[in-house]
């Protein structure tokens, strides 16, 4: 397993008040997997995401990837392997503006300590997989919402990550450009990377092989294609 | 390191005018800093040199002018009264003037020494202390309206050459131009104009009065002993120690150096307080600027920048901030040196204020103002690495 979580809880708190956004997930996904997560807004998506993508810690319970406990990781650690094996794509892009497209994808090998001239080399190379061959030096106010996307895609492949992380990636964009950007989140899930993608539009959910929902912060149910 | 550099340099240039106004108390303090500090070390240069090249052997016997009193006290029966100490071998009376000086249809203030040309050769010894003629001749006694010019000016104080022969005005009075000095590369010597001593005193209605005497000791006397018999000398002819000093050149540039120290303390604190004024703003900016870029740390963050990166990111936009501020604070307080010097040259005379700056003031002044950035920074880059990824990317 790639990703396991033991009876995660994670309640944030707002002053007094607390919210639960998860209440007990216990969830599994193995290497190479694809799964989608559904569930309405407010059910705990993006907080699992965030968890499994090491950018938060679990309030109580264990979150392993690659089989280390998050929670045991000090700031340092956990920034290392967000680095080395989690490339996370966002509803909102999440791009710097003031960058171009290239210095966007090579931000990330940038903090793995990449050389400038190798990590130019593989950000143009990766903008080329993503069929963006031509757009390098554009900024990401210059892109089409899918087009920046793509960018942000080709940035979560910048250190060649285990797992491919994506929050709702198609929300901003139109039916066309989600397609594009589903299909290309699939052939990297051929190429062998284990991506788990949250989604609202059930045909896109219903792609993965497996198929996890979530309600009020609880894993109601998980489908599963064995065939493949 | 380039790659945070450049970072910044991007970040920075997409708010300009903001980065500008930021940096606007680190400008004005290290402009204080470099024009001040300048002045200073160009007043301590030249008056070091000056005495320096006059020789260790010599006594400096200046009046003491009490405010509002213009006018020495000591005269030519004094300089006399010194020849005769015990341990003094030749003195120097000299007649120290700016005067108004004319050049065809140009009127100049010019640095004016009124000596006595036999007894200043007795003491410093013919050209002992740099003067060559470059043409013309030397002043000699009971010449009237004669003078020799320095170098500077007969070349740069008017917009014409002036050579031998020609007549200049001191105060309306013409005066023939007899000897022109080769350039002796002290700009006092040079942008000075040598006449005898009475008649600049006829011209200045300054009677038998003198505004220094310099004394050359004898051979293996001790200076000190001699200095003290001259002081006891004077005290006696004037009824007291109150209208004279008697120095020797040590005492001058250490008493010059007490001088200097007080002035730098002084305006080192006028820079220090707008330097602490421009590390504040930088650190408001900083702030701003991290409250302003959240979402950017957070994506910093989401794609694997550790804390310490992030914070060497800020602390490079810091100190970016300070060296920029430096760097243009540098330029201003270069201008504003040079603005200095020509206005002193304008105004005072010429030779009379030289201000430096000097390759160790620049790189001190630019290596000042990146530490101002680093501390100023410190506190706003710790602010971003806190920063919950999560939290972050909400914002
Ligand atoms: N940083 C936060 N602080 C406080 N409450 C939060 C925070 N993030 C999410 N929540 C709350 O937690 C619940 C789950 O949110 P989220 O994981 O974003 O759901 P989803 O992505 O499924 O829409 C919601 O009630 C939301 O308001
Ligand atoms: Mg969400």
């Amino acid at each position: 397993m790639v990703i396991r979580l033991e009876n995660v809880v994670k309640i944030y708190r707002l002053g007094k008040v607390e919210v639960p956004a998860l209440r007990g997930v216990n969830l599994e996904i193995p290497k190479g997997e694809y799964a989608s997560i559904m569930g309405p807004s407010g059910s705990g998506k993006s907080t699992l995401m965030n968890l499994i993508g090491a950018l938060d810690r679990p309030t109580s319970g264990k979150v392993y990837i690659d089989g280390v406990d998050i929670a045991k990781l000090n700031d340092e650690r956990l920034a290392m392997l967000r680095r080395k094996k989690i490339g996370f794509v966002f509803q909102q892009f999440n791009l710097i503006n003031k960058l171009t497209a290239l210095e966007n994808v090579a931000l990330p090998m940038w903090f793995a300590g990449v050389s400038r001239a190798a990590r130019m080399r593989r950000a143009k190379e990766l903008l080329e997989l993503v069929g963006l061959g031509e757009r390098l030096h554009h900024k990401p106010a210059e892109l089409s919402g899918g087009e920046r996307q793509r960018v942000a895609i080709a940035r979560a492949l910048a250190n060649d990550p285990e797992i491919i992380l994506a929050d709702e990636p198609t929300g901003n964009l139109d039916t066309a450009s989600g397609m594009v950007v589903i299909e290309l989140l699939e052939k990297l899930n051929k190429l062998g990377k284990t991506l788990v993608v949250v989604t609202h539009d059930p045909d896109f959910g219903k792609r993965a092989r497996m198929r996890v929902k979530l309600r009020d912060g609880i894993v109601r149910e998980i489908e599963r294609d064995e065939n493949a | 390191m380039l790659d945070y550099i450049l970072f910044s340099v991007k970040n920075l240039s997409h708010h300009k005018v903001r980065s500008f106004l930021t940096l606007l108390g680190v400008i004005i303090g290290i402009m204080a800093v470099v024009s001040m500090i300048s002045i200073g070390s160009g007043m301590k240069a030249a008056l070091k040199e000056q005495l320096e090249q006059l020789g260790s052997d010599k006594i400096f016997i200046i009046p003491r002018l009490a405010y509002g009193t213009a006018a020495t006290t000591l005269t030519d029966e004094d300089a006399d009264a010194i020849e005769r100490v015990a341990g003094v071998a030749f003195v120097s009376p000299l007649y120290s003037v700016a005067g108004d000086v004319g050049f065809r249809n140009e009127r100049r203030i010019v640095k004016i020494y009124g000596i006595d040309p036999e007894k200043a050769e007795a003491t410093f010894g013919g050209g002992a202390s740099g003067y060559r003629l470059l043409k013309g001749r030397w002043l000699q006694r009971g010449d009237r309206y004669k003078v020799v010019v320095g170098y500077g000016v007969a070349s740069d104080v008017f917009s014409r050459d002036v050579n031998v022969g020609n007549t200049l005005k001191i105060h309306g009075v013409g005066f023939e131009v007899v000897g022109v000095f080769k350039k002796t590369g002290d700009r006092e010597k040079d942008y000075t104009i040598y006449t005898n001593l009475d008649t600049i005193r006829d011209i200045f209605g300054a009677g038998n009065k003198v505004t220094l005497i310099i004394a050359r000791i004898d051979k293996g006397a001790d200076i000190d002993d001699v200095r003290l018999r001259i002081e006891n000398e004077l005290e006696k002819r004037k009824g007291s120690k109150e209208n004279f000093f008697v120095m020797t050149q040590k005492e001058i540039i250490e008493r010059v150096g007490e001088a200097y120290r007080v002035v730098q303390v002084v305006f080192g604190g006028l820079a220090a307080v707008s330097l602490i004024v421009g590390a504040i703003g930088i650190a408001n900016t900083m702030i701003m600027n991290v409250t302003e870029r959240t979402r950017e740390i957070g994506i910093l963050k989401a794609t694997g920048a550790s804390n310490a990166q992030v914070m060497k990111i800020f602390l490079t936009d810091a100190a970016f901030l300070g060296l920029a501020g430096g760097c243009i604070g540098v330029a201003m307080g270069y201008l504003i040196s040079l603005a200095i010097n020509t206005a002193a040259a304008r105004y005072l005379g010429e030779g009379v204020l030289t201000t430096a700056v000097t390759p160790e003031l620049v790189l001190f002044a630019l290596i000042f103002s990146l530490v101002i950035g680093v501390v100023a920074g410190l506190y706003p880059a710790y602010r971003a690495l806190r920063l919950n990824p999560v939290e972050a990317l909400r914002a």
